[in-house]
């Protein structure tokens, strides 16, 4: 099987041809036709933008990007988090295209949809269209969400009936090849007192490998309702990466969501989480380890829309080389939010002078009854932690290796699923060995 | 280093005026101002705004970020107003003819 391209970029023609190519209800072509129109319309992102001001994306060439309408035939690369781990079910998409997906039976019969987006629409189309028509992300936000809405393919979609609580991990991963175009799409509904876990990742088949990724993360988890979402960023260091991630956390639900960045040459990523329905409560872990020139943006918004939910987000990132990352965050509480707890924290470990860490935490309260806090830290590895740990027989590289996986504990101590730490640990430590300063 | 790269017409930019290129996947402000040419990175050291957008002042020798204004010397790339207090990348520049090549510095 060989990589087949649509025309020309993404062009009507293009489109076309990709609409040509799914066989899907009519309701989605015409969902897809809004937010192609509207991709037609809006320009470019524009540094003038406050959004967009730290992150210079004027060396990305759309039009040297095409719509893929075949699978690439490439070796998968390993999946880190799904190493060791009993699996319940299993789904991999390369280049945008599904591949491989399973689903134990013991869930398949207990009413779960999983698995690659092409085949689970194709079959239940009409019991996902409402979830479609949710829109949790706005396909009209700006022209990576609009290309998102327009074009995906690939991904997967998780439904967990009512009170169905499944105890073994599902995995989705998704691979690009060198050059390639990831236009994979997430959606995950916990119905009413469901419980799951999803560990999702992503990977390119060479390590400097280019491409482009546009992809939406939809989570929507419904009233007493579970879900654990552990999200793997790891493409080639030459990939464009754009997100839009979207979490619906209703009453007396809960989500941990934890992220891992570590690929990308650009990524771009607006996260949010807004809780819905009173006592509601969301974790969020960030672990970002940069290098080289790499430039890492996370947009997080914490949006308390009801009474007596909790929120509490921590982001680490240890930087290297001349990269870069930009970190802003804000907790919005509406007026009958009262008794709102809320907490968003971002610490920077600075491992070269060159590197940079912007952290731009923010509040907007409108009421009057909440607690709502945030910090945020930037700062060198201390000298004399080096010093005590060298006088211990440490060499200066190991004794780096450790601070900077101390650093990081305080997010791995959040995470309850062993793989997940151990993955994260493991590919965080790699990147430690070639510290040169 | 890698070699002079041919980046424009010296007809394709007044004096004084600039333009942006870009060179081997970089952003390049490249500046005429009084007969001389100059690059500079097409980044404020202070906000990572795009100087190709400021202001030039050939007379001054300056060319300013259009966010808050930081001044940097078009020769040298040195900061020489606040908020900037690191410079921006400067890279050599030769004219043959009508042709204009920048050497990347760094």
């Amino acid at each position: 099987m060989t990589s087949t391209l649509a025309p020309t970029g993404f062009t009507q023609e293009s489109f076309d041809a990709f609409l040509a190519s799914l066989d899907e209800p009519e309701w989605l072509t015409e969902l897809r036709g809004s937010a192609w129109q509207r991709f037609g319309e809006l320009g470019m992102p524009s540094g003038r933008d406050e959004e967009w001001m730290r992150t210079d994306i004027r060396l990305l060439k759309l039009e040297k990007f095409s719509l893929s309408t075949a699978a690439s035939d490439v070796t998968t690369p390993p999946a880190l988090l799904a190493e060791g781990v009993d699996l319940g079910g299993q789904s991999t998409s390369v280049d945008s295209h599904g591949t491989v997906s399973f689903l134990e039976d013991s869930w398949a019969s207990r009413g779960v949809l999983f698995g690659n987006f092409e085949a689970v629409i194709a079959e239940h189309g009409d019991r996902l269209r409402p979830y479609f028509e949710r829109r949790l992300v706005d396909p009209f936000k700006d022209k990576f969400s609009a290309l998102s809405a327009a074009c995906w393919s690939g991904g997967c979609v998780l439904l967990v009936p009512k009170g169905v609580r499944i105890d073994q991990p599902l995995h989705t991963l998704s691979v690009m090849s060198n050059g390639g175009v990831d236009l994979s799409r997430t959606l995950v509904i916990l119905e009413e007192g469901a419980e799951a876990t999803l560990l999702a990742e992503t990977a390119s088949t060479e390590q400097h490998g280019g491409g482009l990724h546009c992809g939406t993360i939809e989570l929507i988890v419904e009233k007493d309702a579970r879900l654990r979402y552990v999200n793997l960023q790891n493409w080639g260091d030459g990939v464009w990466h754009f997100a839009h991630q979207m979490a619906h956390v209703g009453e007396a639900a809960g989500i941990q969501w934890t992220l891992g960045a570590l690929g990308a040459r650009l990524a771009k990523v607006n996260q949010r989480v807004a809780l819905v329905g009173q006592d509601a409560e969301a974790q969020v872990n960030g672990a970002m380890f940069t290098q080289g020139k790499q430039h890492l943006t996370y947009n997080t918004h914490q949006h308390h829309k009801a009474a007596y939910c909790r929120s509490d987000l921590l982001y680490k990132a240890a930087l290297q080389g001349n990269s870069r990352t930009v970190w802003r965050g804000m907790i919005k509480v509406d007026k009958g939010a009262q008794r709102t707890d809320a907490y968003q924290r971002n610490d920077n470990l600075m491992l070269a002078t060159t590197a940079r860490a912007d952290s731009i935490p923010g509040l907007e309260i409108e009421a009057d009854d909440v607690r709502c806090t945030h910090g945020s830290t930037s700062g060198r590895v201390d000298d004399q932690q080096l010093f005590y740990a060298m006088t211990r027989g440490y060499t200066r590289q190991e004794a780096v290796r450790m601070i900077v996986t101390g650093f990081f504990q305080q997010v791995f101590d959040r995470i309850t699923i062993e793989s997940v730490r151990e993955a994260l640990g493991e590919a965080i430590g790699r990147r430690v060995r070639d510290i040169g300063e | 280093m890698d070699d002079f790269l041919a980046v424009a017409q010296t007809d394709e930019v007044d004096d004084p005026g600039s333009m942006l290129v870009e060179i081997s996947d970089r952003l390049v402000v490249l500046i005429h101002a009084a007969g001389h040419w100059y690059a500079l990175d097409d980044i404020c050291t202070h906000d990572g705004g795009p100087l190709s957008e400021g202001p030039l002042d050939a007379a001054e020798g300056t060319i300013a970020c259009p966010r808050h204004g930081a001044k940097f010397d078009i020769k040298t790339g040195a900061a020489l107003t606040m908020p900037a207090t690191k410079p921006t990348a400067s890279h050599d520049v030769k004219v043959e003819g009508s042709q204009v090549f920048v050497r990347l510095c760094e």
